[in-house]
């Protein structure tokens, strides 16, 4: 009971703080990473406010009537069975509070679905600037990112397999011209011998700060602050790319190129997981993401492309151990 | 529907059974298949709820252990096996739940108890035709269970989770043949399903007494009408995409096949517009019967008759606009997704309706607390909670973060286990006595309904703070910071654990005890034909058809 | 049964037990059916027999069912409310029918609608990405298929068809005036001539540039036409099965529901056809092949 108490406590207060893995007893979303993420949770509170209204309603109803209509308040029922008026009422008011929400959904799913243009995003905010509208291209660049629009996208391709995902960097090639290519294995997958697997594969040490079905042992790396266009395929069966701190979630389906977007301004460990079920290990195929700034991440990338993925892990685990990157959001 | 003036001839002097085995393996009446209906469905139920108990053992806390216990192996290899085993469990739950529990006693079980004996007619159109539908539904359990112990691939039996999306039930992830027994299961069930649905759609529109037309037809009538046009074009749609399936994995057709330019997406639209009408198939019967228990139990007409049979109208219909809101993150268009965002929202419309309506009807009444009003009351309130999470999801925005979550769990199981169960458990307690002859104890009805209420809330709301976390389903084992919520979930599952035991004394003690039932125990309120028959009933009722000249009501 | 109480025209069946054998009979032909295709219970694949026992049985019981049937119609069961219901049922089966084409309509439209825009084309970048990959997404029929001439053995085949719906509706009509030999004639027509399209269907198959398995438009093509094939066979049987009883002196001219049925059957079967004729075989031809 203690326990949530203490639960139900830290979860209404909802610190930011917290960041990045789940948190136990938590009533809510992951804090947002993305300003796509924002926007949903925003939306779902609005949403949210109006179910719980709606659902109180109901009970509230239902609650009068079992007082006040029972058979020893009411002995003699009325035999009414019409009412065109309240039934008018009824088909009209939730219909226009569907329109309501609708009227934020829509510009909610084309914000987050559709890949923006680069260069419309740059023209607009220059548009905006030199019309002197600040205050609009303040709220324009809340959501567009003018700045980053203007470095252009890092593309990443996320490949589901059974079971662990394979990253492809198109852009980062390397001196044949290949691009940066490298598996992305789960740190646990349940046995006994994870730990005994993990430091073999990696010769690392620190197995202990990885968070259980979480850790990977070479993670998705991405620049802060600029625009990721990601892609989603498969090898086998279907899989589903999706970090909760982002606010996506895409399928990776055989045959088929799904994309998406997202940006982050924080750096950071961020941790997802296959979110659709893809046979024996689904459970344990997660999704690690470091956001790191521009300059490590072009360290990186030269580590990685030049196979040495130990040196290229070292530049990225600026967040030594967990408890480091929950204390680095905490900062925030 | 009040009945007026009822004019009927019993006949229980000559009230001939057949003899034991004629009687029940080869029956042409519909009240004895109705409760071959029931009985299949309490079995089925029995091992679907077992299957959950382990779900929800294993994901007690975090690791993995109770699916160890029934796996072979030691050790890391039992671990290996007990994942498998995890999600053969979490897909045959979910098919034997939907297929043999909730379908076979809504639509079979009372569909074919009290459509007839609510319309006034003496059996069904087709009674020996109805007897294949349910040895059929039989059959298909039969064979559903037997591709739970064959090769599967990874292991035995098919781990792909009730929605057979390829490749994973193709050969690339499901090899063995279990998945090939599970598809022809389905077949089997499907087609009994279609002749059953043809059976009550003649029936209803057919052998209505005179007079009965259809708007004064009582609304569980309306509701099987519209459960069993949907299965009637759904169904045949699912067969198509099961066919491709199965050709795919034994003879080389290439549907869901990338390699060979199929779309294992095209398995998922046929799937879904099949899936979608599914979900309302198991409620629509549902809606029926709460509407007649709150009309009994507030002794007051159902409020809006019309709109509720055409809310349950317009349901149906715009259920088959809607599939694909289960297909949002698979990668469409954007535009699409708007349309499907649009279309979904507009079924909460009706649904509202239903919601306002009941409670109209009980709004003046003067209300008997009997255990079945008591399973309806929960059953709407319940239905709201699951109903506005359903608004929430059908924005494909939020969808993006909670579609294959926990969340998604919650929603459903708030509309079925919550829903589609409840209105189970109330018809059960409203009919029980009409259709065995018996009374059951109304204290133990009264305990399994404040059981099964506590325990199932405390089961499934917690799942939205995981789903809202980012808890996927069909996990066997999850992050850590999952666990509280976790375990309060399993606790839930035992509170209901207990309220099923108690299911089970209360049919035990009322099996026992057989306290004589009467016509009509509801009184004044309960309008319906059946309660102008004894109970139970004669072997063949209505045998001069009564005539309805019902002048009043709504 | 107190029958003779009974002041209703419904029918009360009799207790059967066919739909108990009839089920037992399909979990045999399913489980023959896996075993067959994969092996099962230490079966080896291939083993056929207990398939060959399953579907023997399905059609005993097929048998034995209409059999009583017939008898039931025979005796006066079939009331004329009873054959309003049966009329009802016929057509909701029909419409079931009609929803199971349109699962293999979909998924052919499906693939040869969105061919193009199922991978990469509405996200223009991924197409330069992995071009290569997608090459093979290029259009419908696949580059390298070669389909069938529609103005050839397809165009007969619809006249074949539209024809024997010309016959089988002579065929009515006689019997609805009582000329039972010009019934007979005309349901020999339009057995026959299902024959010659069955037959027909047939000889194109064995002539096809493309197969079955291994490629999406073999599948698609074959699944729906040859489902089309297969309920061509069903209403050639059902109208033989008319004409044996017309022979054998059964239906009469104000009560033949059998005919009926067999009729209507057909009829849907035809259109059906129409519908491939025009997507399946003219349309792609014209668009893509012509
Ligand atoms: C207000 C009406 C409803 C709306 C708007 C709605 C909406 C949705 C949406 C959008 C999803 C997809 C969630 C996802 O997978 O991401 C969903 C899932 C589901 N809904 Fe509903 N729903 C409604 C009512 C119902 C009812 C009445 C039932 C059944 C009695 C039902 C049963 C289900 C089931 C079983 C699933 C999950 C299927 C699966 O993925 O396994 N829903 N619903
Ligand atoms: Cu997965
Ligand atoms: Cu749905």
């Amino acid at each position: 009971m203690r326990h949530l108490l203490a639960a139900l406590c830290a979860a209404v207060m909802a610190s930011p703080a917290l960041a990045f893995v789940p948190q136990d007893g938590a009533l809510g979303f992951q804090p947002a990473a993305t300003r796509i993420a924002e926007r949903i949770h925003v939306f779902h509170h609005f949403v949210l406010i109006i179910i719980v209204l709606i659902t109180l309603l109901v009970l509230g109803l239902l609650l009068w009537i079992i007082m006040r209509h029972n058979r020893k308040a009411n002995p003699v029922p009325k035999k009414f069975s019409h009412n065109t008026l309240i039934e008018v009422i009824w088909t009209v008011v939730p219909a226009l509070i569907l329109v309501a929400i609708a009227s934020q959904s829509f510009p909610n799913l084309y914000y987050q679905d559709v890949v923006p243009n680069l260069q419309q995003i740059t023209d607009k905010s220059d548009k905006l600037i030199a019309d002197g509208k600040t205050a609009q291209q303040e709220r324009f660049a809340k959501d567009y990112y003018p700045e980053a629009a203007e470095k252009g996208f890092v593309n990443v391709k996320a490949q589901g397999n059974q079971w662990n995902w394979t990253y492809t960097y198109p852009d980062l090639v390397d001196d044949s011209g290949y691009p940066l290519e490298f598996v992305s294995n789960p740190v646990h997958v349940g046995i006994s011998a994870d730990a005994d697997n993990y430091a073999g594969a990696t010769g690392r040490t620190d197995f202990a700060s990885k968070p259980r079905n979480l850790g990977v042992d070479y993670p998705m790396v991405i620049p802060e602050d600029r625009f990721v266009r990601y892609y989603t395929a498969a090898a086998d069966v279907i899989h589903s790319w999706a970090v909760p701190a982002f606010g996506v979630k895409t399928d990776a389906v055989p045959g088929r190129l799904n994309e998406g977007w997202f940006l982050v301004e924080e750096p950071g460990v961020y941790y997802g997981q296959c979110s659709e079920l893809c046979g024996v290990n689904h459970a344990f195929m997660p999704i690690e993401v470091r956001v790191v700034s521009q300059a490590q991440f072009d360290s990186w990338a030269e580590f990685m492309l030049a196979g040495d993925y130990e040196a290229a892990y070292a530049t990225v685990d600026v967040f030594a151990s967990n408890e480091q990157a929950t204390q680095f959001a905490a900062k925030q | 529907m009040p009945m007026d003036e009822v004019a009927i001839d019993h006949h229980d002097a000559h009230d001939h059974k057949p003899g034991f085995f004629t009687r029940w393996l080869f029956s042409t009446n519909h009240k004895d298949i109705g409760t071959l209906y029931l009985i299949f469905a309490l079995i089925a139920g029995v091992v679907g709820y077992t299957l959950s108990g382990l779900i929800r053992w294993e994901l007690a806390e975090p690791g993995i252990g109770v699916m160890t216990q029934f796996v072979a192996g030691e050790g890391d290899v039992a671990i290996q096996n007990a994942k498998h085993f995890y999600n053969t469990v979490i897909t045959y739950h979910g098919l034997i739940m939907i297929f043999f529990m909730v379908m076979p006693a809504l639509i079979g079980g009372f569909g074919n108890w009290f459509v007839p004996l609510m319309i006034g007619a003496p059996d069904m159109a087709f009674p020996r035709m109805n007897n294949i539908s349910f040895w059929l539904t039989v059959a298909a359990f039969v064979l559903a269970c037997i591709s739970m112990t064959v090769p599967g691939g990874p292991g035995n039996g098919f781990g792909g989770g009730w929605v057979l999306y390829p490749p994973l039930s193709s050969t690339t992830g499901h090899p063995g043949p279990a998945m090939d027994v599970l598809i022809l299961a389905l077949h089997t069930a499907g087609i009994a399903s279609i002749l059953g649905a043809i059976n009550f759609i003649v029936t209803i529109l057919n052998m209505r007494a005179p007079g009965m037309t259809m708007h004064k037809m009582p609304l569980f009538a309306w509701g099987v009408l519209i459960t069993a046009v949907l299965l009637l074009l759904s169904l045949p749609v699912l067969a198509a995409a099961l066919t491709m399936l199965l050709t795919d994995r034994n003879f080389g057709s290439q549907f869901f096949s990338p390699a060979g330019g199929g779309d294992p997406v095209m398995f998922q639209h046929l799937f879904w517009f099949f899936g979608h009408p599914e979900v309302y198939i198991m409620i629509l019967p549902a809606f029926g019967i709460i509407s007649h228990i709150v009309s009994t139990f507030s002794k007051k007409p159902i409020f809006g008759y019309l709109g509720m049979a055409y809310a349950m109208v317009s349901i149906g219909v715009i259920g088959f606009v809607v599939w694909a809101h289960h297909m949002y993150t698979v990668g469409m268009d954007v535009d699409l997704k708007a349309y499907f965002v649009a279309a979904t929202m507009v079924i909460a419309v009706p649904t509202g309706i239903k919601i306002f309506s009941w409670i109209a009807t009980m709004w003046g009444g003067s209300i008997d607390f009997k255990v079945p009003m008591l399973w309806a009351i929960g059953f709407i309130f319940l239905f709201t909670v699951g109903g506005v999470t359903g608004v929430v999801l059908a924005n494909a925005g939020i969808d993006h973060a909670l579609h294959d979550t926990y969340y998604v769990v919650a929603h459903f199981h708030y509309v079925l286990s919550l829903g589609a169960v409840f209105g189970l458990f109330a018809g059960w307690y409203y009919w029980f006595e009409k259709m065995f002859g018996i009374k059951y104890n109304g204290v133990i009805g009264g305990l399994h309904f404040w059981l099964m209420f506590i325990g199932s809330n405390v089961l499934f709301f917690p799942q939205h703070f995981l789903g809202l976390q980012g808890m996927p389903r069909r996990y066997i084992d999850y992050a850590d910071g999952f666990a509280t919520w976790h375990m309060w979930s399993s606790i839930g599952y035992a509170i209901t654990l207990v309220a099923t035991l108690i299911f089970f004394v209360g049919l035990v003690e009322a099996m026992i005890r057989r306290r004589k039932g009467e016509a009509n125990p509801w009184g004044e309120g309960a309008t319906t034909l059946e309660w102008t028959l004894p109970s139970p009933p004669p072997f063949h009722q209505f045998n001069e058809l009564p005539h309805v000249t019902n002048k009043g009501g709504h | 049964m107190a029958h003779d109480e009974v002041k209703h025209d419904f029918h009360l069946v009799n207790p059967s037990p066919w739909p108990l054998l009839g089920s037992f009979s399909v979990i045999v032909t399913a489980l023959g059916g896996v075993t067959f295709m994969k092996g099962l219970f230490g079966l080896e694949a291939g083993t056929w027999w207990l398939l060959a026992i399953g579907l023997s049985m399905v059609i005993w019981v097929m048998f034995g069912w209409w059999r009583e049937v017939i008898k039931e119609g025979r005796v006066g069961d079939h009331t004329p409310v009873v054959q309003i219901g049966l009329r009802y049922g016929m057509i909701l089966f029909i419409a079931s029918e009609i929803m199971f084409f349109v699962g293999w309509f979909w998924s052919f439209f499906e693939f040869a609608i969105f061919e193009s825009a199922r991978v990469g084309e509405t996200w223009d970048s991924a197409n330069a990405l992995y071009a290569d990959g997608l090459s093979r997404f290029a259009g419908w029929p696949p580059v390298g298929v070669e389909t069938f001439d529609p103005f050839h053995l397809p165009l007969i085949n619809t006249l074949i068809l539209l024809l024997s719906g010309t016959t089988v509706t002579w065929a009515h009509h006689a019997l609805q005036h009582n000329d039972r030999s010009g019934a007979k004639l005309g349901l020999v027509f339009t057995v026959l001539l299902g024959m010659v399209f069955t037959l027909l269907q047939a000889y194109e198959y064995s002539h096809a540039a493309f197969t079955y398995d291994g490629t999406l438009y073999g599948s698609a093509f074959f699944m729906a036409t040859g489902f089309h094939g297969a309920h061509v066979v069903i209403g050639t049987i059902f109208l033989a099965i008319c004409l044996i009883r017309l022979l054998m002196g059964g239906m009469s001219a104000d009560k033949h529901l059998g005919f009926e049925f067999a009729a209507w059957y057909w009829h849907f079967v035809d259109v059906v056809w129409l519908f491939l004729f025009a997507f399946v075989y003219v349309v792609p031809f014209l668009v893509y092949g012509g």
